[in-house]
């Protein structure tokens, strides 16, 4: 494979695909800039050449502009949000992935690999076919378009995912660690927090990034379960897609709620080598 | 310090791993446990740590039942075949872990952990973590931590087995010493090794398929081992053992292999017996026995030959590096003033060991019949 | 042995997982077999009824047939995309870190979010996806507004945004392959494309086959896509099944009808994933 066709071949698709992958963020970038002129006369790119920049869409969606849509307080919802049910997703999974990976479960014919599986198969529900029970639900509680409601939804939805990280990673600490404690001294519970939580910090980062990821970008539940009390972002974004809304503001808004993710995506890089995600997929 | 086992049954998905064992430890220190692998040396280890729950039967240590005593009660340290450290810890914490989960004041700790540390010879890595140390020292720190507890029950499985041979010689002789340092403390060592047993020289427990076929001095079991299957388990290579039959002054082993019955013997009643003999007593002559070489194996600096006279097989052992063709013939003779004879059960009959006479064998028998 | 402590462990989880997940699909359940609706809410009894009149709803099948169609469509084209991509930036060294960040990232991205993004770029007269096809000189395509090409807007969406992740699972699993079996090929004297068919594609196929299930699994859900890209159309054209029940449900508020067609839809799914998981894994332990 080193002739020299092919490594042009390869040179040629890989920066075919980074561009293809770059592209919609870049064309946010300087759509974000426009004005009415730049939008209208067709499709501009360049800044200065191609159009006059101006803020106009930051400055709309951070709430001081002429048409006062602002991203912030949405954003604010996501983040308590998505870090609420993270957090709790991934306290309550580690605990059951610990379980499964250590201890001899059985109800009648259940075992450990049926409970293991009812929780990552929770992954195939559609959201749909729980958003009408859950709108009900919620109302009956009076938790409808309110922050905790929403956390507690999204717990079903990423506590499969710590579940299903978290026992791949516990099954490859050696069960003899957790023996050697306990004849130290330590029962099961101190065992788990004081010897095999301190020896799980790549798999939780994995798994923490993984419910923060999915958590931040849900739209459906968040969509049919809030209305004015509590936004969250995408919804909020979606909302404002109308022709009503200039692009600009759109796109501006967009890469706000985009930002953080990146950000996510270099943590999440470095610690993937370490979490050993192929292992799990098995 | 005793232990008292009754009728403990330990069965896991259908296979029994420890059978209707009981056993009354004698008030010694040191015990090892002898078997082959699958023996049930490491279940019965892992049930006095309670790491194995008890299918059925009692286990008391002192008088106090264990069989619901959960591991972090009991004051037990264990050392495992594979170097079992704490990874995030550094060997100093290591070491010191129990003593902290149990309260002691730091003071206390830091002399525990540096007196260990110097009997074990590991005081230079105490700061460091476990990773960074050779499999030799992992295993120290480990033991340096099993040591270090006020247990009343060591338990070590295997402890030298991924070791190199020279790292285990070592061991072993640092082990004569720390196991007689006077603490009120059971030991108890597990091996494959009949030899490391004698070594190590303590109160050996024979196990074998799950079972505890003897227990005594390692030197008494070898000596005068109580059946069969101990004769096989506690000798590497196994003895040979061969059904005979005594007529008159000759024992018939087959058609071509009639032996006359050497003078110790001349009073066994003529009969059934089977008979056993060491690799090391079956020697290469000229003239003797002459059999066929089926296999030999280099081991070091001696060589195990598997040989066959007629349809009776034989392992043999020699001095030196002896090259035999798969097929050659082999001449070999028989040391019989080393001949054990078991009766049909098993038992053991005579044993060629100091103070063993036929004629009170013979009596025994009798009274038996 | 440790129960005390075994419980402690699973049944918080468990539980609040049950809670949340099991009541609300009975309740489901039992109002599919009732005609609640914006006219008489409430839950009465009307036995089979909705479940036969979605055997003869045509929308309902011709979804499901989309969203196959669309799923395993997607999820093939980001196989081998992904693989590819895998392939080639395997044996580099440097440049991996900034590449696997780069490729990354639109696995990470909200969809519906990008979509609002793609749908500004697949703008017909405002957008530069047709000032590209101008300047390669296709002209311009109706990427929103035909049947054909709304589906194929999908599609490009969908492997935009997840190919990134099975080029990076593919990628650590070429990275954790053990090196003897490449060297044996080698001197052998196989070429490359041999090596790959008889020794790299056989050793990648457990993950392989774990990395389609779980794509498959996410992309039969998929509707954020298509509520903002095409609404589900132009007409139906891009609806999916997850879209149509929203539709009768959540727009329509036909909720007994709705309720009939999310658990006909789920056991659906659970069905079909669960025999290509087995068909899968099967040709895996086979090979």
């Amino acid at each position: 494979m080193n002739s020299s066709g092919y490594k042009i071949f390869k040179f040629v698709f890989l920066a075919f695909w980074a561009s293809f992958v770059v592209a919609p963020f870049l064309w946010a970038l300087t759509t974000s800039f426009k004005t009415i002129n730049g939008v209208t006369s067709g499709a501009t790119y360049i800044p200065w050449v191609d159009y006059e920049p101006s803020l106009d869409g930051w400055r709309n969606v951070l709430g001081s502009g002429s048409q006062g849509i602002n991203v912030v307080e949405p954003f604010i919802s996501s983040v308590y949000v998505t870090i609420g049910a993270s957090a709790l997703s991934l306290v309550l999974g580690t605990f059951v992935a610990y379980g499964l990976s250590r201890f001899k479960y059985r109800a009648g014919f259940i075992r450990n690999g049926d409970i293991t599986f009812f929780f990552i198969s929770q992954r195939i529900m559609p959201p749909v076919v729980l958003s009408i029970p859950f709108f009900l639900m919620l109302q009956q509680l009076g938790l409808l378009d309110s922050i905790f409601g929403l956390i507690l939804v999204y717990i079903a939805l990423l506590m499969p995912i710590a579940v299903w990280v978290m026992v791949d990673f516990f099954n490859n600490i050696p069960k003899e660690i957790d023996e050697m404690a306990m004849l130290d001294g330590c029962s099961p519970l101190q065992t788990f927090l004081r010897v095999i939580l301190p020896n799980a910090k790549p798999g939780l980062v994995v798994a923490g990034l993984f419910c923060v990821i999915f958590g931040w970008n849900d739209f459906f539940f968040a969509f049919t379960l809030t209305f004015t009390e509590t936004q969250l972002l995408p919804v909020a974004i979606v909302s404002l897609n109308s022709s009503a809304t200039p692009w600009w503001s759109l796109s501006a808004s967009a890469l706000i709620s985009i930002a953080p993710l990146i950000f996510v995506a270099v943590l999440v890089e470095k610690y993937l080598d370490r979490g050993n995600l192929a292992g799990a997929v098995k | 310090m005793s232990i008292v086992a009754e009728n403990i049954n330990l069965t896991v998905d259908g296979e029994a791993y420890l059978r209707n064992v009981s056993f009354e430890l004698p008030n010694e220190d040191f015990f090892i446990i002898v078997g082959r692998t699958k023996a049930g040396k490491t279940t019965l280890l892992r049930l006095l740590a309670g790491l194995e729950e008890i299918d059925s039967g009692r286990l008391t240590l002192d008088g106090n039942d264990l069989t619901k005593m959960p591991p972090w009660e009991r004051k037990v340290g264990m050392v495992y075949q594979q170097f079992i450290n704490y990874p995030h810890l550094n060997n100093f914490e290591n070491i010191a872990f129990p003593l902290r989960r149990a309260g002691l004041p730091e003071d206390k700790i830091a002399e525990a952990v540096n007196k260990v540390a110097s009997v074990l010879g590991v005081e230079e890595f105490l700061e460091k973590l476990p990773s960074e140390l050779s499999g030799g020292q992992q295993q120290r720190i480990a033991l340096a931590r099993a040591l270090v507890k006020d247990s009343k029950l060591l338990i070590l499985d295997e402890p030298l087995v991924n070791l190199d041979y020279k790292l285990r010689e070592q061991l072993r002789e640092e082990f004569k010493n720390i196991f007689n340092d006077q603490r009120e403390r059971l030991v108890i060592y597990s091996t494959t090794e009949p030899a490391e047993a004698m070594e190590l020289n303590g109160t050996v427990i024979v196990m074998h398929e799950g079972e505890i076929i003897q227990i005594g001095a390692a030197e008494e079991v070898y000596n005068r081992p109580a059946n069969t299957r101990v004769a096989e388990v506690f000798n590497d290579p196994p003895m040979n053992l061969v059904r005979g039959v005594v007529e008159g002054n000759r024992i018939h082993f087959n058609q071509d292999v009639i032996m006359a019955l050497p003078d110790h013997l001349q009073t066994l009643a003529a009969g059934r017996y089977t008979f056993g003999i060491r690799a090391a007593d079956i020697n290469l002559q000229p003239n003797a026995y002459a059999s066929e070489v089926q296999l030999g194996e280099i081991n070091g600096s001696e060589t195990i030959l598997h040989i066959k006279l007629g349809d009776i097989s034989l392992v043999t052992e020699q001095e030196g590096v002896h090259q035999y063709d798969l097929g050659a013939s082999a001449s070999v003779d028989f040391d019989l003033d080393q001949l054990y004879i078991f009766d049909n059960n098993g038992d053991l009959l005579f044993s060629p060991a100091a103070n063993s006479s036929v004629e009170k064998a013979m009596q025994d028998q009798e009274k038996d019949n | 042995m440790f129960t005390k402590y075994k419980l402690l462990f699973l049944l918080p989880g468990l539980l609040v997982l049950m809670a949340i997940i099991l009541f609300p699909l009975g309740f489901t359940i039992r109002v599919s077999f009732s005609s609640w609706d914006v006219i008489q809410p409430g839950l009465d009894w009307i036995g089979g009824s909705n479940y036969a009149r979605m055997i003869a709803d045509s929308r309902f099948w011709e979804a499901l047939q989309r969203l196959s169609f669309i799923s395993v469509g997607s999820v093939l084209a980001q196989y081998v995309l992904g693989f590819s991509l895998a392939l080639m930036v395997w044996n580099q060294v440097r440049m991996k870190r900034f590449i696997r960040v780069l490729f990354l990232i639109p696995m990470m991205t909200t969809p519906v979010i990008m979509s609002v993004i793609w749908r500004t770029v697949f703008h017909e007269s405002l957008g530069p996806a047709n000032d590209l096809m101008n300047l390669i000189g296709i002209g311009p395509v109706p990427w929103l507004s035909t049947e054909t090409m709304a589906v194929v807007s999908v599609l490009i969406v969908e492997i935009w945004q997840w190919t990134p992740f099975m080029f990076l699972l593919l990628l650590a699993g070429l990275l954790s392959l053990p090196k003897e079996p490449f060297l044996a090929a080698a001197i052998d004297g196989a070429g490359p494309i041999r090596t790959f068919f008889n020794v790299t594609f056989p050793m990648m196929s457990a993950i392989s086959v774990g990395a389609i299930i779980i794509r498959l699994i996410e992309a039969s859900k998929i509707m954020d896509t298509v509520y903002v890209l095409t609404s589900g159309g132009p007409g139906s054209a891009t609806e999916t099944s997850s879209y149509y029940i929203y539709i009768r449900g959540l727009r329509d508020f036909q909720i007994g009808y709705s309720a009939a067609l999310s658990i006909t839809y789920l056991v659906i799914m659970i069905i079909a994933l669960t025999v290509i998981a087995k068909v899968l894994s099967r040709l895996v332990t086979e090979k």
